[in-house]
């Protein structure tokens, strides 16, 4: 494969990455909320996950080893089956949520039942993954995603005050309303640098089998294709905020996210809105189960990876498998997915610290990373990041208590 | 194993296992050092398996131990060939007694179709 595609291709995967239900979910209600306030608080969180993809990304390359098994070498075993039990938690909640939102799309745009969409989601995921390479699920679902680019139309369409849209990229506090604000802030930069993104990142790095020429590659996906990523949350929170803050709409549906394609662009746009929901919802949806059997399987040091087939990787097979049938269990229960996401990433701010800390110890191992240790850019960024991700573990918590999960 | 120094604690303990073939059978549970009062410690065998986690982390160890099945191999450290990012073995998971996890879910993953793709 020629090197241009291969980095088309990356970075294509990682638009699809990076927006996910926690993203539709949080970056438009804050827009419906705060209309163009918080924008500066999704620049936070991209550079955060660029940095922390490229390291874990370097990391992978350069040692062929993933993140979960620097945080077994670094923080302990015990440390270890904490930040394990508590990934697993969140990212089954994740899953659960994602397929969800998988279900709600395609009810939209079926009209079926949603119980049984559930059940015919989880089965058709399991069919895809079972019978298809990695590079084709990340190929497939990437440019299904890409339909998600009809935000970037819709949020131009609505005309907003482009004066304001600026205002909202200068860091400030709101002088309202200040603890839903700070929900959101947490919201916002929880969703953004959910760990299980740079769990699937680097483990998808050796997936497909990159070395330390591949690291001009890695810095790219992680630059550009996060940075895509980013550009599509701008445009959910600007259409959330030109949209419903000024009809006083706050939207509780993945539909009526969708809906606001219509507005502006008719039919099309409405289609296009949620088949690219379908897509990326549905990207998320692989990238958490496979989150969840890489932890699993390096924790445990068993064989892993979607490159070996499920006879030499038996294990890790059966774990993806039992997460799928555990979410729909999940979903059965009638939960509201949406509802689900906002406790899903919430939770997940929380296990942030036990999922950084180790990534920076371990790209600053000499003996592990030779020449490709941390430079000093990286450290810089990466211990600013890893106080800003503390401030948010420990605020997270109160903020959903104290604002009711974002109700009042 | 001879040459350069390494710490055993950073860069032995918990790191993954490789066989001779590359196939990951299991990470570095705890190890095991012997040497009397006086004596230089040694680092005999490797020990491997769900079995030896009550021994690393208590009541937590032993519940998510007696979870994974509680298996222990001891791996004699003359059976190691390089330590790297992960500590790479002389023979076959099989003959060493590891991996057994797997081969053992093996048959029922080959009796989907599509298992070998």
């Amino acid at each position: 494969m020629s090197k241009a595609l291969g980095l088309g291709l990356g970075i294509i995967a990682a638009i699809g990455g990076f927006v996910d239900i926690g993203d539709l979910v949080f970056n438009v209600a804050a827009g419906a909320t705060f209309g163009y306030q918080l924008l500066w608080v999704i620049v936070i969180g991209l550079i955060g996950i660029i940095v922390y993809s490229e390291m874990c990304g370097r990391v992978a390359a350069v040692s062929g080893r993933a993140v979960f098994d620097a945080i077994r070498e670094r923080v302990g075993f015990k440390g270890a089956v904490v930040a394990l039990v508590s990934s697993e938690v969140v990212n089954l909640m994740t899953l659960a949520a994602e397929l969800g939102g998988v279900a709600i799309a395609l009810q939209l745009l079926s009209g079926l039942p949603y119980r049984w969409l559930i059940v015919f989601a989880v089965v058709a995921f399991a069919v895809v993954i079972w019978v298809t390479t990695f590079e084709w699920i990340e190929r497939i679902f990437g440019f299904g995603g890409l339909c998600m680019l009809v935000f970037a139309v819709v949020a131009v369409k609505l005309g907003p005050d482009w004066g304001q849209v600026g205002a909202g990229f200068v860091p400030h506090i709101a002088h309202t309303n200040s603890l839903l604000y700070a929900y959101f802030v947490v919201g916002i930069l929880g969703t953004a640098m959910t760990p299980y993104e740079v769990y699937f990142y680097s483990s998808g790095g050796i997936e497909d089998q990159w070395s330390p020429k591949d690291l001009g590659l890695n810095r790219a996906n992680a630059i550009l294709g996060y940075g895509l990523g980013g550009t599509l949350s701008f445009a959910l929170m600007i259409t959330g905020g030109a949209l419903f803050l000024s009809h006083g709409i706050s939207p509780q549906h993945l539909g009526t996210v969708a809906l606001a394609a219509e507005q502006p662009l008719g039919q099309v746009g409405l289609l296009l809105a949620l088949v690219g929901i379908l897509f990326a919802v549905g990207a998320a949806s692989i990238d958490t189960v496979f989150a969840g059997a890489y932890n699993l399987a390096q924790f445990c040091g068993w064989e892993w990876g979607r490159y070996r087939n499920p006879r030499g990787a038996p294990r890790f097979a059966l774990t993806w498998l039992v997460l799928l049938l555990l979410a729909l269990g999940i979903l059965m229960t009638g939960v509201d997915p949406v509802a689900l996401t906002e406790y899903a990433v919430l939770f997940s701010v929380v296990a942030l610290p036990l999922t950084y800390v180790p990534i920076l110890l371990v790209a600053n191992d000499k003996a592990y990373m030779g020449r490709y240790v941390n430079g000093r850019f990286a450290n810089a960024l990466g211990l600013i990041y890893l106080v800003v991700i503390m401030i948010v573990a420990l605020a997270a918590i109160p903020l959903m208590i104290l604002t009711n999960v974002g109700q009042n | 194993m001879s040459g350069k120094e390494i710490d055993i604690g950073l860069h032995v303990l918990d790191h993954q296992l490789l066989d001779k073939d590359g196939r990951r059978c299991g990470n570095v549970d705890d190890l095991a050092i012997e040497g009397g009062v006086g004596e230089v410690p040694e680092v005999v065998a490797i020990l491997c398996g769900p079995g030896y986690w009550g021994q690393r982390a208590g009541l937590v160890g032993r519940l998510a131990g007696w979870i994974g099945g509680g298996r222990k191999v001891r791996v004699p450290w003359s059976e190691v060939c390089k330590v790297d990012s992960a500590v790479e073995l002389k023979r076959g998971a099989t003959e060493l007694g590891l991996g057994r996890g797997d081969d053992r879910v093996r048959p029922y993953m080959d009796k989907i179709p599509g298992a070998g793709r």
